[in-house]
């Protein structure tokens, strides 16, 4: 099976390339601190290139693979709305799955004395979005504590069960002192523990359940209201 | 070639299908209730709703057109202006699905798409709308005047220096409280009013007092357009009035209000057609609903369009209009192309850099 799998939860765009024989291509996209993501002008090209770097095209595909989040809102759209379009376009199966998990099963992978793993990334307005995975002795990740979003003082007490704990993600970098003022391990800055691979969208992606068509089933994982709700209600 | 598009610049996500010949095969609108109780639109709800609706809205234009997806040549989109959150739903997926089957893809300017309805004979009844032409387009987002010399492209003539036509219908009602959107139940409160009641800025009854100073005429003379003073004008004429003078003369302050923006569009409109000799208009944008509107552009000295309702309010089949006549980009050229807020079409070396959410209002004219 040929699997396309990409996210853009984060400011990253990272695009997977998973094919018939179970080895993959990637190529991402980090923009700069002073820079906006690249997500609405690199995803669809980053893809064509990989697609042409394994003579393939996008009518070759079998599966795409979007991550859902959650992350920031226009970048999430852009990803999901790309995903949908290319599986309708194509009458192809696509499947959803946990950027968080995604991050965490990543990080699991290159490290092999991590079993717990909290997988942080950066929310905005001072908040984190948080899930808590553990590698079970069967191989299997089970998910502890489902996505949320917290506070940055709240992210160490999710860490309290279990043993080992170390956190990735953009989140885990912002919120670093936070995190290891509650003992949780924190990898240096650079690290690239702390990057959504496509490689892992598409693993996730291969192994879960797919759709066929009503393609609107895969729906981005907001994990936040909008604001103005929120605001209406407080009146 | 069949063309296939998506419209979804503020709050009604649109799919339409059009036939090689260029008529309208299909032209599915959903607009989303879901604003009136914010009072106006909000960005990431009506993104987060056209997430919902997209690949929806598509599949169904695609069933009533009775076309496969493989049976389609062009997919097109509107870039902007409009909602950045909002017009990358649309524009992603229309990408996406044009990507998909290496079709070819044209980014279509929403202005434009307005312009282009006029080229749509709609279901056969009606004779399309030819250029040379002008077109006033008013909505809640737009309102502004064009030269339209040819089916791609068009010269701003005047637009709006504050509030839109359609913004001001809205605010106009919301003061005199009739909720949101109010424009329609302005018109209604209306029409059992005296039009010169009240000469609000802008109205004919102004004007034939006389200006107010130099600048004011100056104003006058230009094609451009302002409601802002207007809507002062109500704010300040409510808080004269007690409650029950407000209650007793509604129905006068709606149709004063009212004539107002008719007024000041009809006058550039007139003003327009005295300058270029072109006797010819064409008209777009939910605006052009406004009964009071059509009856006066019927009493002007000109060959006036009015394309159907469902064609003047925001819908994807004018997006599809304007496919037809402006530059497809082959593929994968347009894969890094990127929504636009405000302003002109970026150029294709803007569109492919990232960090540039926004454009700048266009300046001079
Ligand atoms: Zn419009």
């Amino acid at each position: 099976m040929i699997v396309l799998g990409f996210d853009t939860a984060t400011p990253a765009t990272a695009v997977g390339l998973r094919l018939a024989d179970g080895s993959t291509l990637q190529a991402r996209d980090d923009p700069g601190s002073d820079e906006h993501p690249g997500h609405a002008t690199r995803l669809l090209a980053m893809t064509h290139e990989l697609l042409g770097g394994a003579g393939l095209r996008f009518g070759d595909l079998d599966r795409i693979a979007v991550g859902l989040g959650p992350g920031t809102f226009t970048g999430l759209r852009v990803g999901v709305a790309t995903a949908r379009g290319l599986a309708q376009s194509l009458g192809i199966e696509l499947a959803g799955v946990s950027s968080l998990r995604a991050l965490a099963e990543g990080a699991m992978r290159s490290e092999l004395d991590g079993s717990h793993v909290l997988a942080v990334l950066d929310a905005r307005r001072g908040e984190a979005f948080l899930a808590a995975y553990e590698l079970t002795d069967r191989g299997s990740v089970e998910e502890l504590v489902a996505p949320c979003a917290l506070a940055p003082e709240k992210l160490g007490s999710v860490a309290q069960r279990g043993g080992e704990w170390r956190a990735v993600g953009d989140g885990a970098v912002r919120f670093r002192s936070q995190l290891e003022a509650a003992g949780v391990a924190v990898p240096p800055d650079c690290s690239p523990l702390h990057l959504l691979s496509g490689e892992t969208i598409c693993d996730l992606g291969a192994r879960a359940e797919a759709v066929a068509s009503s393609y609107e089933a895969v729906v981005p994982d907001y994990r936040r209201r909008p604001d103005a709700e929120i605001a209406l209600e407080r009146k | 070639m069949i063309v296939l598009a998506l419209e979804s610049s503020c709050d009604d996500t649109c799919a339409a299908v059009l036939g090689a010949d260029g008529h309208v095969r299909s032209n599915v609108i959903s607009s989303q209730g879901v604003h009136d109780r914010f009072g106006g639109v909000v960005p990431e709800i009506a993104s987060r709703q056209h997430m919902e609706l997209a690949n929806l809205i598509v599949a169904q234009a695609l069933n009533e057109a009775g076309v496969r997806i493989d049976e389609i040549g062009l997919v097109a989109a509107t870039q902007g202006p409009g909602l950045v959150g909002a017009l990358l739903v649309g524009l992603s997926t229309a990408k996406a699905l044009a990507a998909g089957r290496e079709l070819p893809f044209a980014p279509v300017d929403h202005l434009q798409g307005h312009v282009a309805a006029n080229f749509l004979a709609s279901d056969g009844s009606e004779e399309e709308f030819e250029p040379p032409f002008l077109c006033l387009i008013a909505s809640g987002g737009h309102t502004l005047l064009v030269h339209v010399r040819e089916r791609e492209g068009f010269e701003v003539l005047g637009r709006t220096l504050d509030d839109a036509a359609g913004e001001a219908f809205d605010k106009g009602a919301r003061m005199l409280g009739l909720g949101y959107p109010g424009g329609a139940a302005l018109e209604r409160l209306a029409a059992g009013g005296d039009p010169e009641a009240f000469p609000f800025p802008g109205s004919r009854s102004e004007r034939s007092r006389g200006g107010r100073g130099t600048a004011r005429q100056a104003f006058a003379r230009s094609l451009d357009f302002s409601f802002a003073g207007l809507k002062t004008a109500l704010l300040y004429r409510l808080r004269e009035c007690s409650e029950a003078e407000v209650l007793a003369r509604r129905g006068d302050l709606a149709a004063s209000y009212q004539a107002a923006i008719v007024d000041s569009l009809i006058a550039r409109a007139e003003r327009a057609i005295e300058l270029t000799g072109l006797e010819r208009l064409a008209v777009g944008g939910g605006v052009a609903a406004n009964g009071e509107l059509r009856r006066r552009l019927g009493e002007l000295d000109a060959e006036v369009h009015i394309p159907p309702r469902v064609l003047c309010t925001d819908n994807a089949a004018m997006i599809a209009s304007a496919a037809r006549f402006a530059r497809a980009w082959p593929y994968p050229e347009y894969l890094t192309l990127d929504a636009y807020a405000t302003g002109e079409e970026p150029s294709s070396a803007q569109t492919t850099g990232r960090g540039r959410s926004e454009h700048p209002l266009e300046s001079g004219r």
